[in-house]
């Protein structure tokens, strides 16, 4: 299974990143975000999808409320309705899922590759030679330097920096296509998840490599600059002076 | 929708616990080291897994001392201050007298008393010649030691991945020189033949460097591929392999190789030479013997695995360990070019060895990686004796 995995997606994803560090003035951090334009543009019709998706099942939520106050203790009425609801609006629910579970693969094998090519450890250099094709310019690439910018790629970064801007532009992508919701509820969960999201990849950054991070943040603001051209603006981000009042809608 | 949200975090939760471990591969592989055995007067010097330096009676395979290089762990994020850790010993032990010295991946090296470490004396017992050093390193640099050891005259040489070359004195333990900071890391250890100092570097060169003060000397190599073994040098080449999959000769002083042997895969270990044959291992599973002269291939033998370690020279005899743990011995007596080559002898330890192989009299000890050491009679042929190498602190 890892030969089929290594053969297919990994060594042709782990060769393509050492050839683009020749190219790229011999940087590997250059590398890394190059690669992570070429696949977020090459996942973009199934990220659209997925943003559609999400959108339309955001919008229906009025719709599913009402059946739920209808039909709350018939659980099978219910879940009849609300899959008659979705199949009226030509809306499958798991869209938005699936789109986001065949990118893993890539993410994963973008992840390995970065992890393998840096190799910190004489054990992961002797490893990389099973991977690597015949191609001159990543041989000649070999062993990579895993210094970029003010970071080790191979280590993660303790200054904060990369785990802000990680976490920044997630919350400032997130913050563009979360719709605010009529429901309370569902509100305070979304922003939960607006908040919990950044949080999280903030703090991973800490943990793993800064290669990845660097991926992680190139995904983001790629992913920033994408939903801004093509679903117009900054979507749903509203920026607000917090020294000006609130309207409270009486004069 | 709140299911939704649930789910997505899980999946969040998961891809990250994928990303950090489940899928092979998809992590660093800790650095475990392997380091070879050394053996002398019938008491075999290896280090382990964990980091310790054991002495075993080759004899009576009693462990008769053992030593643990701990270091301290720095600091980082979700860790509670600074502790003590065992190390990781990349290095091979060398043993001087009644001294073994060996360096780790902290960066430190050590020279232990044989006497003091059986008497379970605090180290270091400078009555003893005791002694250790760590290496400097600046800002972020790492300052671990992969690389073996090479005593000459009084002085120990050694290369570091932070870039530089040292010398230290072998009696005390003090800094001769420094070199200056040659390249990003240098993971394989310097040759010295006369007066230089010859170093490898990934950024593809060889570098010379004066023996007595660690200045560089006129003579530079540039290849267009960084270098993956150390120099072995060979009355006037230097036999190197290179990323590129190239095993390269050079005749010291020239700028163009005197030839060069291509494999389907790197030369990590440095070759063996006898009676004007090289004899490399490859990664490509194969065992190459070459003309030095003229870099021509004699014979080559499937080993079946990559071949990590460097092939040793016993009398006339080759021995060759491959990654899976096959050893074969080869009659290198005769020198004629061969269609098809048949060991004399196979032994098979079925496990996985990485580090140089330490011959003695008719034995051949490996430490392989599940981190027990093994005892070849090669004479006839089979496993003498095996011993794991946990050791109870």
């Amino acid at each position: 299974m890892s030969g089929v995995w290594n053969l297919i997606i990994l060594n042709p994803v782990l060769n393509s990143l050492i050839a683009l560090s020749t190219l790229l003035y011999d940087s590997f951090g250059l590398a890394i975000i190059f690669l992570t334009i070429v696949v977020r543009l090459a996942m973009w019709p199934l990220t659209k999808r997925q943003l559609n998706s999400t959108k339309a099942m955001q919008e229906m939520q009025p719709k599913i409320q009402e059946i739920q106050k209808k039909y709350g203790k018939n659980k099978q009425k219910l879940q009849e309705e609300t899959m008659k609801l979705y199949k009226e609006a030509g809306i499958n629910p798991m869209g938005c899922i699936w789109p986001m579970l065949i990118q893993f693969p890539i993410w994963i094998a973008l992840y390995q590759s970065i992890m393998k090519a840096l190799a910190t450890t004489p054990e992961n250099l002797l490893s990389l030679s099973q991977h690597l094709y015949s191609w001159q310019m990543v041989n000649e690439a070999i062993p990579l330097s895993s210094q970029f910018l003010w970071l080790n790629l191979g280590q993660p970064d303790q200054t904060m920096i990369l785990a802000l801007i990680v976490g920044g532009t997630m919350w400032v992508q997130q913050k563009m296509t979360t719709a605010p919701s009529m429901d309370p509820k569902q509100q305070s969960t979304s922003q939960m998840m607006t908040l919990m999201m950044p949080l999280m990849f903030g703090m991973f950054t800490l943990m793993f490599p800064s290669g990845l991070a660097i991926f992680w943040a190139a995904s983001n603001i790629i992913g920033i600059v994408t939903q801004y051209f093509v679903t117009g603006g900054w979507g749903y981000l509203k920026w607000q002076n917090p020294l000006r009042p609130k309207e409270t809608g009486q004069k | 929708m709140k299911k939704i949200i649930i789910v997505v975090i899980i999946l969040i939760s998961l891809s990250a616990l994928i990303l950090a471990s489940c899928v092979p591969g998809s992590r660093q592989e800790p650095a475990k080291g392997w380091a070879g055995p050394a053996a002398d007067n019938g008491i075999v010097y290896v280090g382990t897994v964990q980091g310790s330096i054991v002495a075993v009676n080759s004899s009576t395979r009693n462990l008769e001392w053992s030593y643990a290089i701990t270091t301290t762990a720095p600091s980082s994020f979700l860790s509670c201050g600074q502790g003590s850790t065992s190390t990781t010993i990349y290095s091979t032990p060398v043993v001087d007298g009644d001294l073994v010295y060996v360096a780790s991946y902290s960066g430190r090296v050590l020279a232990l008393s044989s006497v003091a470490r059986e008497e379970g004396l605090e180290f270091p017992q400078k009555r003893y010649g005791e002694w250790q050093w760590d290496c400097p390193s600046e800002g972020k640099e790492s300052n671990a030691i992969v690389a073996d050891l090479v005593i000459s005259g009084d002085a120990i040489f050694l290369c570091s991945s932070n870039g530089r070359v040292y010398s230290l004195d072998k009696e005390f333990g003090d800094l001769n020189w420094e070199s200056q900071k040659l390249t990003e890391k240098l993971w394989t250890a310097p040759a010295i033949q006369g007066d230089t100092v010859y170093v490898t570097t990934y950024d593809n060169k060889i570098q010379t460097l004066s023996v007595n003060n660690g200045d560089l000397l006129s003579w530079t190599y540039e290849s267009e591929s960084g270098f993956a073994s150390q120099p072995e040098i060979y009355e006037d080449i230097v036999l190197i392999g290179s990323f590129d999959k190239n095993m390269y000769a050079i005749k010291i002083g020239d700028v163009e190789p005197l030839w060069s042997f291509l494999g389907e895969n790197w030369f990590w270990s440095a070759p063996v030479a006898y009676e004007g044959i090289i004899y490399a291992g490859c990664l490509d599973n194969q065992v190459y013997a070459i003309e030095a002269s003229t870099g021509k291939k004699l014979w080559q033998f499937d080993t079946g695995s990559p071949v990590v370690s460097s092939p040793v020279l016993m009398d006339n005899l080759l021995i060759v360990a491959n990654e899976s743990g096959d050893v074969y011995v080869f009659d290198v007596s005769n020198r004629l070019v061969k269609t098809e080559v048949v060991p004399l002898k196979t032994i098979s330890i079925e496990t996985t060895v990485l580090g140089p192989l330490s011959v003695s009299g008719n034995m051949v000890y490996i430490r392989a990686q599940n981190n027990s050491l093994y005892a070849l009679d090669i004479e006839r042929g089979g496993l003498d004796w095996k011993l794991p190498l946990t050791v109870e602190e």
